[in-house]
């Protein structure tokens, strides 16, 4: 039987057996452990470069598109701008332009409404008959003009026969507005009908004087 | 132009519809402008339609709506209606008769000229082939629009036609090129609010000062819209053909314009055709669209975008279907397109350039460009075919091939078809995404491209 002593030693002896065992697995354990965290570190760490690797590429696409979207935008702006300016610009510019040409036109009228009506003038009034009787194809004619000029076309109207003066005077600077007798035609040839028609093509001359569209 | 006016008319015979009959009229010529005076002293234009045995039939442009036989007068002018053209009329806007409608002045004309213009000599056309870009992909992509062609876009009431036309107006240009690009815009019997649009979309895109508006509102009288797309012409053909510039015309809406036609016809109680339009529905549609194209030794072109609303989009109505006759292929927006909220709804399917193949390829857009459109049409076309079987049989019945074309379908209307409408994408981004669109099906569905083309812009996802 054993004594007190020898149960001591056996029993110290299974504690310290105990013990080493279970240092060991826990060493194991930790051992597995770090290795796993390690891995784990290690394939995330790949991973993540990885990862980083590949959206180098679309972050740089994505940047290229950014600028290039906002060099879109900008140039759209940039046109926007001039296109506006140059408009309003353009737009001063022909106001400009209408205001001179409206000037020299009024001046113009001033010297026709003040011109002598002596010399060739009656001339001028015998040749709008003619055109107006030629064009209406009568000479049966009622002829209008304003109060200044009515001298003028009475003596021409010596000329047309069938053609009569009215009574009633016209507003306008120069010249007669021919009206068949039966009413039913009228020609204008008055000299503001005249210009009225050629008014394009003056206002081209004027402006062409300015220096546009020559 | 010459000082001589016209004879003044005061015997009226009778006023029918937009039509004023003058009796004992001698010396008057067929087209020649009439100035017929109210009693209050307005005057309104209108040409001669018919002249003989004494009477001439008046078509007036601004309604004869207040006239009377007692008191109206009807000046015949001795010339027919011209427009004065110079290069200032770009940045302008002017009315449906070519009146300026921005409070500028008249432009300084450089010409008048006969709006009703000249006919083309067809053995001097030249044959188009140069590349427009439009910036909408859908058509730089697969509808391509070259120089000098006509182009028709059929669309239907309350669709977005308006807003396409107005983006095409903003960010059409040519490419490979330094000459002159100008849009001449002729807006024809449109709500106010649209005319305001596309005003307005011009000014602040700052394409305003190269594009010329004509601007026909709903509230002028109808007999004007029969003018509006003429002048605009006679405008783009002085900018092309006199300043070599090339010259984009939108006519939108070319429906107005035939209904005007139809009022006149009815007026003069003509024998009525189809629908009631006129038998030279034909005839008059030509006389506008056969204006655009290029000629030998010109350095400028006219190329024609129409813009027709089809009655219950209906293609065969009179008007889009002689339409189609005489222009070079259609672009046709879907009302199912236009449900979903995809814009612009282009029915790709039903949609042609006829011109395309000309004005795409190598030295003009790119060598790839005619195969991949081809393949994406072929694509969608499957895809159209798979939805439709899908709504029998359910996704679950489809195969794996036939859900990589619904994809296909669903990244051709999300991605290609849909377009903002402030974007404009280059022919670079839009063949982009039609590669992207070709990416989803395997190599072996790829039947339409080249190798080389594949190997160099495939992509698998």
């Amino acid at each position: 039987m054993p004594n007190s002593q020898t149960l001591k030693s056996i029993t110290d002896l299974r504690d310290s057996l105990a013990n080493s065992a279970l240092e060991t697995t826990i060493s194991k354990i930790l051992e597995q452990t770090e290795k796993s965290v390690i891995s784990n570190v290690e394939s995330a760490l790949n991973e993540s470069l990885k990862t980083l690797d590949d959206s180098v590429p679309k972050l740089e696409q994505e940047y290229d598109k950014i600028l290039a979207d906002g060099k879109k935008e900008a140039d759209k702006i940039e046109k926007q701008i001039i296109g506006s300016a140059d408009i309003e610009a353009r737009n001063k510019q022909l106001m400009a332009l209408e205001d001179a040409v409206d000037k020299v036109f009024s001046k113009a009228l001033e010297q026709i409404a003040n011109a002598d009506r002596s010399g060739d003038y009656s001339n001028l009034i015998k040749t709008m008959i003619e055109e107006a009787t030629q064009i209406l194809g009568t000479s049966e004619i009622t002829v209008s003009t304003n109060a200044k000029d009515k001298d003028v076309v009475q003596s021409t109207l010596s000329q047309f026969s069938g053609a009569e003066l009215s009574s009633d005077t016209i507003d306008c600077l120069g010249g007669v507005i021919v009206k068949s007798k039966d009413g039913a035609m009228t020609f204008d040839n008055t000299i503001d009908a005249r210009i009225e028609r050629l008014k394009p093509l003056i206002r081209k001359e004027i402006a062409s004087k300015f220096g546009v569209g020559e | 132009m010459t000082a001589e006016g016209g004879v003044q008319y005061s015997k009226i015979a009778e006023i029918k519809g937009p039509l004023v009959i003058v009796d004992d009229v001698e010396n008057a010529a067929f087209d020649e402008l009439v100035e017929v005076e109210t009693k209050d002293g307005e005057r309104r234009l209108g040409k001669v339609l018919e002249v003989g045995n004494g009477k001439a039939i008046v078509q007036v442009f601004e309604g004869t709506t207040g006239l009377s036989i007692a008191a109206t007068n009807a000046k015949f002018v001795g010339k027919v209606m011209e427009m004065p053209v110079s290069r200032e009329v770009l940045g302008r806007v002017f009315d449906g008769l070519g009146r300026p409608k921005d409070g500028l002045p008249d432009p300084i004309a450089d010409k008048f000229i006969d709006i009703n213009g000249e006919p083309m000599n067809p053995e001097q056309r030249e044959y188009p082939k140069d590349f427009i870009q439009t910036g909408v992909s859908v058509i730089d992509g697969m509808i391509t629009l070259v120089r000098g062609q006509k182009l028709p876009i059929f669309s239907g009431s309350g669709m977005s036609h308006n807003l396409l036309a107005a983006q095409i107006a903003r960010q059409a240009s040519v490419i490979g090129t330094q000459d002159d690009f100008a849009v001449v815009f002729a807006a024809i019997g449109v709500q106010y609010s649209e005319a305001e649009y596309f005003r307005r979309s011009l000014e602040e895109s700052g394409a305003l000062k190269r594009s010329v508006l004509f601007l026909n509102t709903a509230d002028d009288p109808a007999i004007e819209r029969i003018i509006t797309p003429r002048v605009a012409l006679t405008v783009a053909e002085y900018l092309a053909f006199e300043l070599g510039m090339h010259v984009l015309v939108i006519l939108t809406d070319m429906t107005n314009y035939a209904e005007a036609l139809r009022e006149i016809s009815a007026a003069r109680e003509e024998v009525p055709g189809r629908k009631g339009y006129p038998g030279y529905l034909y005839t008059d549609l030509s006389t506008i669209y056969e204006r655009a194209g290029k000629l030998n030794g010109k350095k400028g072109s006219v190329t024609q975008v129409p813009i027709l609303s089809m009655p219950s989009d209906d293609i065969t109505h009179p008007i889009p279907d002689l339409t189609g006759y005489i222009t070079e292929g259609q672009i046709v927006l879907g009302r199912d397109l236009f449900r979903q909220g995809v814009y612009p709804p282009v029915n790709i399917l039903m949609s042609l350039s006829r011109l395309m193949k000309d004005g795409i390829g190598e030295g003009s857009t790119r060598a790839d460009h005619g195969e991949i459109s081809n393949q994406v049409y072929d694509a969608y076309s499957r895809a159209q075919e798979v939805r439709a079987l899908a709504g029998i049989v359910g996704k679950a019945g489809l195969t794996e091939i036939d859900l990589k074309y619904m994809d296909v379908g669903d990244v051709f209307e999300n991605e290609f078809l849909s377009q903002a409408t402030d974007e404009n994408r280059t022919i670079e981004e839009t063949l982009g995404i039609l590669w992207k669109i070709v990416s989803k099906l395997p190599k072996n569905e790829i039947t339409k491209i080249k190798d080389k083309y594949v190997e160099q812009y495939y992509k698998e996802e």
